[in-house]
């Protein structure tokens, strides 16, 4: 098997790595000490974690009215935020599930964390639409719960009904996909621990002895679960979507907005990945699993879902065009010139114009280029449903009710918490867990042997060389 | 083995061998307990806990008692009736009729109270002057009663401020103080009884003297009128016996003498029945700046204020030259205007006795010009006549200037100032309170505090007009009662008793004012024998007319002074004050219903705006023009700029708004802005402009002056204006174009030119002219076909769920017709007052975080520099295909059987995708605390400084509607077709066992509409009048194609327009 691997393809772990060093490699930073830059960004993180948690108090305790939305523009930095977060807890599933059933042996690299990245990003995005309403005391009105009052039911028909399913089966899916990954290597943790450690980890890993069984059982759920998990990839953002497509107001109420948004969120996922692991890598010297090879794959994977995303602003503008329906003419019309043109510049800049460099190899392969374009994109995708969300409201149907908005600190306090809620539970996620799959590591080792430097590596040095 | 048939299995030794236990008991594998029994022989019913758990849960119930009981739980009273009154049913409304009057404001109306608070203000049918009509100050006057700022005690002057003294006290010192010169300063007071009662008090005092002035006047009409027919009063205008109506000025539809009258006849002249021999009045509106009636003429000539004069004189002159009289000098008009003034006179002429021309000036020689126009018109007998003429301006200019110079020269012992502010609104105020330095004893009849009562050393507080009694006479013969709804909330007296009290007489008002009754209205009529069924009648009624025929007057003036004396017209920028239809000459400002009414025109609230003139610069940018270039810039950011303005080498700073409809070099800014001493809500908003104000040679104050000077920005401040973008769309030349296009269209982008058809397209409004009805009906019957075809494909059965649900029983629908809707604002005051929709203050509507229910939009369409204006009251359309009830998760806002879309503010969680839904943005968020109905009362919202919230204040939350809930913080609300109402007119009709009858219910602001251009009722009624209205051949759903299926349709705007005029 290992030797219908071309060689022409490049290793997916380089540094002649044997098991041991894998572990060493992958496991050592759970049992070290946090060197200093972890301490800074973890202390930073907290901060603006505290911070957002001061807005959101205040939000509770003022209402919404310490938002700058206004009668005309409902949703803004609350619900552009949300489908933000939303669309960067792409990647993850899409890494596990898809790249997996097509059997996309690179993913084991960035598998893990990306899928711990998505399941921060569906908490950040969750607090959102949790926090955005008028009395969030309420908020379990949305759940169709047998209750004492008629019964009065939910509402089917509303896509926000919908959102809360499709977004907390997703989230259940993810964390469950997540931590099925996570048992073997939380048992190897367990395995090389003492004292309190030990019993925590026992506990977490659940039993894991790494039999024959055991590994069987893993990896039929594992397969289950990307069976579950694909469609969901697919249906969280198509449904996000609906919460504008089903609308009537003119630039929400377009059918290209489902497979639009999956590939955004694609996009984004992706970028936000690079962001972390351009870090990551270099923070926890990963470079041997995290290989450029990797970050080349992605990066075209970006190229290919920004040109999609591209190709539907345009098939937008064309449809607005050929629609011959006023409103729909202006909603475009007025994103591209309207008071919020810059939003539009910044979205078709960094979601189409940018990431056209990717076409050059050197590009996808240059690190700093690749921290650039994922930090453009991660804006690019932020002012796409900005653009999709305040812009469109503030002109619609009748100019007597044509609003400006802006945000004021404490949306803006609130976003930057979610940031810090992110970071501090990925800086904690890589203290506590190997941030690379260290089991499914091991498993292509092998599938690249001409690298592969163990004890058995004698017995069958060149044996497939040519 | 027994017969244990499973042998294979058994439980326990027992099974094996088939004991008898194990049978019975696997025969009663479920057993059912006798709880009861069991209970009882177990001895679980017995109390086992001993003393030492009694005392434990003794101690802790106790201890949690406490702790719960220290809370501070607010305490609601509600007090019952120890003897219920006989009138009162707890739940039901009761209706007075009495006047809603302050100086010549005046409107018949009923107020209704709930358990004894008045709570609203309704208009009186009964009366011919308002024929059921109210304006927004009538509406909103409920509001005032319960004033916070009120005086609740009689005051004196003390070292400290006031003091509080007793009555007895005050008027002993009053009575004894007063000296031989009294002087009462009133503005226009319309009560027969009240003269009477002053009357009495100069027989007693025989120096004493009443000194009458209006702070926005009329006072060169009374001395015109003089002059030109001896007849020293405001003669009874007849809008709609009037085919052209040219109007100098005169804001008659919004502030002018009589507007409820004046705007209910003007739309019956303009109201479009069918549109096969349609017919319509012209009205031609010459002005410099846009004013509430100019906004609904048919076509403007635009003239400086200084042109007034010649644009009068000219008129006369051409109208003499037709009809063979002497023309006059008139001074030189600019050139367009001058042309317009002949097409103008051909008009007239063309309708002779058919005409009505009035002029809103203060110019003794211009309204004497007037009067010879209307003279040679025969408008005097069929448009005008001196038959029951108004009363409802009274004020000379020149009689409180004497006034002052009598105060300065100490020829004054006592001043008694009477619902009048002349410390504020006199152009030398600041003359007057040098002045009464030196007057020895000054009174306040005030109610409130202003900056008059802070000069006098006594105040005896009057009655607010729900708390009084009193009679109107509005016009000669047409009288009206004012009776008290409420006993008096504070120690008060009203003003006529106070001043009979000083004149000696110790009589109760109340028997004054039926003992002058009797005297006078009782001995003039033949219908009742005894007074007390005539009095109970017209106490009823509310008003009692007594017609007066007609008599000829003929025209006495001359008209060559009269020439001599007009304004001249100046170059550079002038400035025109103007009245604003919420806050008259600034007696309003204190009332917070009237402040947040957004102004008609620039849709601004909470402040006065200079107007300042925009222009287009043929690419694609508005700028504002002239000197102001580059200001106002981020209008549609919610920023606007401040200037300094200079006149008369007095500086002030004004805010500024870019405005359409003002002529070059003319900018305008509404008095009644900028009271420094009142109720906290409406100190120091916008600017005072009285100082600015000039008096003439007649001693008559003049509404317009010269710039000296304006600065460049010096500041800038929230715009809290309700409407950033302006316009339909408005033509004008473009570069590019070879004919005019609609330039706003071209400006609507930042940083782009946009593409024709971006406004106009939209199916929002639709208008035409006279000329082209047919057209326009085609038009709109064209749409509808097109927008039932494209709402037909669709995979629901919606007709069948129509037939089924919406066509059986009620089916609640509104008609607007937006040719009668003059956008005075009733309406929306009223949909405040019955709705308890919140107040939320300057800094909130800057935030568009207004919460009105009902709004009227205003958008400009025409010609840019000389636009015509169409207003839409928008209000929640009831869609029975709504937008807003698809996306609530919870279901909060769902739709009725009766087609009335409602919510459930208690379900409501507010996500707000509702409001993001709604095509028409009808849905109101309560954003912050603003009713204090919220569960933390620490986070509400104060509207300009005042210590206790306006809404949380106990006094000001009398006013609210028992039957309206009061929403709370984070949820949302809307119009609700005031389902209030419909469910008390079914209960009635239900009580009464009858049917519901077209007209037993009607809207808020139905009812408020002084014109009728609104009307509500049950669209399965094919007979009811708003099925009628709905079928009117240029009735049209806004956005119609988006298939919401609204419930409230409009009557598309049309104007008689002159093409000669545009």
């Amino acid at each position: 098997m290992s030797a219908a691997v071309s060689s022409i393809r490049e290793p997916l772990i380089t540094g002649h790595k044997t098991y041991h060093d894998i572990t060493e490699d992958l496991i050592g930073p759970t049992e070290k000490a946090p060197n200093f830059s972890w301490v800074v960004a973890f202390l930073l993180s907290v901060t603006l974690l505290s911070f957002g948690i001061f807005c959101l108090i205040w939000t509770f305790w003022v209402g919404i009215g310490s938002w700058n939305l206004n009668r005309t523009i409902g949703w803004g930095y609350d619900i552009t935020n949300f489908v933000w977060w939303i669309g960067i807890g792409h990647a993850g599933t899409l890494i596990s599930a898809i790249l997996l059933l097509f059997r996309q042996k690179w993913r084991t690299g960035v598998n893990r964390a990306a899928e711990a990245m998505t399941i921060f990003a569906v908490m950040c995005a969750g607090l959102f639409p949790a926090t955005h309403t008028g009395r969030p005391w309420l908020d379990f009105f949305m759940f169709p719960y047998p209750n004492t009052r008629g019964p009065l039911w939910v509402n089917f028909n509303s896509p926000l009904l919908w959102d809360l399913f499709a977004i907390s089966t997703y989230f259940t899916v993810s964390l469950l996909f997540w931590y099925t990954g996570l048992v073997p290597d939380l048992a190897s943790v367990r395995d090389r621990a003492k004292g309190v450690r030990r019993k925590i980890y026992s506990f977490v890993s659940m039993g894991w002895t790494g039999s024959a069984k055991h590994w069987q059982r893993h990896e039929y759920l594992s397969l289950i679960l990307a069976g579950l998990a694909t469609p969901l990839v697919l249906s969280v953002h198509t449904i996000v979507s609906f919460d504008f497509a089903t609308s009537v107001i003119p630039g929400w109420h377009t059918t290209i907005f489902p497979p639009y948004f999956v590939a955004g969120a694609v996009f984004s996922g992706f970028a936000m990945v690079q962001t972390l692991m351009v870090i990551t890598r270099k923070i926890l010297n990963l470079n041997d699993y995290i290989t450029l090879a990797h970050i080349e794959s992605m990066n075209k994977v970006i190229l290919l879902t920004g040109t999609i995303v591209g190709t539907a602003y345009l098939t937008e503008l064309f449809i607005a065009w050929y629609s011959q329906y006023t409103y729909e003419q202006y909603a475009f019309f007025n994103r591209a010139t309207g008071p919020y043109f810059w939003s539009y510049i910044g979205m078709m800049g960094c979601n189409l114009i940018i990431p056209q460099i990717f076409w050059w190899k050197k590009m996808r392969r240059n690190i700093w280029v690749t921290f650039l374009m994922s930090i453009f994109v991660n804006i690019g995708m932020w002012f796409e449903r900005f653009v999709i969300i305040p812009t469109t409201l503030a002109r619609d149907y009748l100019p007597s009710s044509w609003s400006y908005y802006w945000p004021s600190w404490v949306e803006i306090g609130i976003f930057i918490g979610t940031i810090g809620l992110f970071f501090v539970l990925y800086l904690i996620f890589c203290r506590v867990a190997p941030v690379v799959a260290a089991a499914e590591i091991k498993a292509i080792l092998k599938t690249a042997g001409d690298q592969y430097v163990g004890e058995n590596a004698k017995k069958q040095t060149h044996s497939h060389s040519h | 083995m027994g017969n244990n048939k499973n042998n294979n299995v058994w439980i326990g030794g027992e099974h094996l061998v088939n004991d008898p236990s194990v049978l019975e008991s696997a025969n009663k594998e479920f057993v059912e307990l006798p709880i009861v029994e069991q209970m009882s022989d177990d001895r679980s019913m017995e109390v086992t806990s001993n003393r030492r758990d009694f005392l434990k849960y003794l101690g802790f119930s106790v201890g949690a008692a406490t702790v719960a009981a220290s809370c501070d739980i607010p305490i609601k009273k509600a007090l019952p009736y120890v003897t219920k009154p006989d009138t009162i049913v707890p739940g039901v409304a009761n209706y007075y009729a009495s006047s809603f009057v302050n100086g010549g404001d005046y409107c018949a109306v009923l107020v209704k109270t709930r358990e004894g608070r008045p709570i609203k203000i309704e208009g009186n049918t009964l009366s011919s002057i308002t024929k059921g009509g109210t304006s927004a100050r009538a509406q909103a006057s409920v509001l005032s009663l319960y004033d916070t700022s009120r005086f609740q005690q009689p005051q004196k002057r003390g070292d400290d401020g006031w003091e509080a003294v007793n009555w007895a006290d005050l008027d002993k010192a009053v009575m004894g103080g007063i000296g031989s010169n009294a002087r009462i300063v009133m503005n226009t007071n319309m009560s027969p009884t009240a003269h009477k009662a002053v009357m009495d008090f100069v027989a007693k005092y025989p120096g004493a003297k009443t000194v009458t002035y209006d702070p926005v006047s009329s006072s060169a009409i009374l001395q015109a009128n003089e002059a030109s027919f001896g007849q020293k009063t405001i003669p009874n205008y007849k809008f709609n016996k009037a085919e052209v109506i040219v109007s100098f000025g005169a804001d008659f539809l919004g502030t002018w003498i009589s507007p409820v009258e004046y705007a209910k006849d003007y739309a019956s002249g303009r109201k479009i029945k069918g549109v096969k021999g349609a017919k319509m009045s012209r009205h031609i509106q010459v002005e410099g700046s846009m004013t509430l009636t100019g906004s609904n003429a048919d076509n403007r000539v635009l003239v400086k204020p200084s042109e007034m004069g010649a644009a009068i004189a000219t008129l006369y002159n051409e109208i003499a030259k037709a009809t063979q009289g002497s023309t006059v000098a008139a001074p030189t008009l600019n050139a367009k205007a001058t042309s317009s003034m002949s097409s103008v006179a051909k008009e007239l002429l063309a309708h002779p006795n058919k005409s009505l021309v009035v002029s809103g000036s203060n110019n003794f020689g211009e309204q004497t010009l007037v009067n010879a126009i209307n003279s040679m018109l025969g408008s005097y007998g069929n448009t005008i006549s001196f038959a029951n003429a108004s009363n409802q301006r009274q004020g000379i200019d020149a009689e409180v200037q004497g006034l002052i110079s009598e105060m300065e020269s100490g020829g004054v012992s006592s001043l008694i100032v009477w619902g009048a502010n002349p410390a504020y609104d006199l152009p030398n105020s600041d003359k007057f309170i040098a002045a009464a330095e030196k007057v020895a004893l000054k009174v306040s009849l005030s109610g409130t505090p202003d900056e008059t009562t802070a000069l006098c050393d006594y105040v005896a507080p009057s009655n607010h007009f729900l708390e009084s009694w009193g009679d109107v006479e509005a016009k000669k013969g047409h009288y009206s009662l004012v009776q008290p709804t409420i006993s008096n909330l504070f120690d008060t007296r009203q003003a006529e008793s106070s001043i009979l009290t000083w004149a000696g007489n110790t009589q109760d008002y109340h028997d004054y004012l039926k003992a002058n009754w009797e005297a006078t209205a009782f001995s003039m009529q033949n219908d009742f024998i005894s007074f007390q069924a005539f009095w109970d009648s017209v106490l009823h009624d509310g008003v009692y007319e007594n017609a007066e025929s007609d008599y000829p007057v003929s025209f006495a003036g001359n008209v060559n002074n009269a020439a001599s004396k007009i304004s001249k017209p100046t170059t550079g920028l002038e400035i025109n004050f103007f009245e604003t239809v919420n806050l008259g000459g600034g007696q309003y400002s204190g009332n917070p219903w009237l402040q947040e009414m957004p102004d008609p025109i620039t849709r601004c609230v909470w402040g006065n705006y200079l107007a300042i003139p925009i222009v287009f610069d043929g690419d694609r940018h508005w700028d504002s023009k002239g000197q102001f270039a580059g200001l106002n810039g981020n209008e549609i950011k919610g920023f606007a700029d401040k200037i300094n303005v200079t006149i008369d080498g007095k500086v002030e700073t004004v805010t500024c708004i870019r405005a359409f409809g003002l002529m070059n070099d003319v900018v305008s800014l509404a008095v009644g802005y900028g009271r420094t001493i009142g109720n906290q809500t409406g100190l120091n908003i916008g600017t005072n402009v009285y100082p600015w104000l000039s008096i003439d040679a007649n001693g008559n104050t003049q509404y317009y002056a010269n710039v000296s000077e304006t600065s460049g920005k010096v500041g800038e401040d929230e715009l809290a204006c309700v409407q950033y973008h302006h316009t339909m769309g408005v033509t004008g030349e473009a570069e590019g174009y070879d004919e005019k296009v609609n330039v706003d269209e071209l400006a609507i982008s930042t940083i782009a030119r946009g593409y024709q058809g971006l406004l106009v397209d939209r199916t929002v409004i639709r208008q035409g002219t006279l000329n082209e009805i047919d057209e326009l009906a085609d038009k709109i019957k064209h749409e509808r076909e097109h927008a039932e075809h494209l709402n037909s494909q669709t995979l629901y059965p919606y007709d069948e769920f129509k037939e089924t649900i919406y066509d059986q029983g009620h089916h609640w629908g509104l008609a607007v017709d937006m040719s009668a809707c003059i956008g005075c604002g009733a309406c929306q005051v009223a949909c405040v007052a019955e709705n308890n929709v919140p107040v939320v203050g300057k800094y909130e509507v800057f935030r568009h975080h207004e919460m009105t229910w009902l709004r009227i939009d205003r958008y400009f369409y025409g010609d840019y520099e000389n636009p015509s204006v169409v207003y839409q009251p928008m209000m929640c359309q009831h869609c029975d295909n709504a937008p807003c009830e698809n996306v609530c998760p919870v279901s909060a806002t769902n739709h009725s059987s009766e087609g009335l879309n409602q919510m459930a503010y208690n379900r409501c969680i507010g996500t707000r995708y509702c409001a993001n839904n709604c095509p028409y943005k009808v849905r109101r968020f309560n954003w912050l605390d603003y009713t204090t109905a919220d569960l933390f009362p620490i986070n509400e919202p104060e509207i300009n400084g005042e210590d206790l919230p306006f809404g949380a204040d106990n006094l000001t939350r009398m006013v609210l509607n028992p039957d309206v809930t009061v929403r709370a913080r984070g949820v949302m609300e809307k119009c609700s077709f005031c389902v209030q109402r419909i469910q008390e007119g079914k209960l009635a009709a239900k009580a009464e066992g009858r049917r519901l009858r077209d007209g037993d219910v009607k809207s808020a602001c139905q009812t408020a509409c002084p014109t009728g251009a609104i009307t509500f009722g049950d669209t399965n009624d094919k007979n009811s009048a708003v099925s009628k209205a709905m079928g009117h051949e240029l009735a049209y759903f806004n956005l119609d194609e988006v298939n919401t299926k609204p419930s409230v349709k409009y009557q598309a705007k049309v104007l008689n327009s002159d093409e000669a005029l545009s």
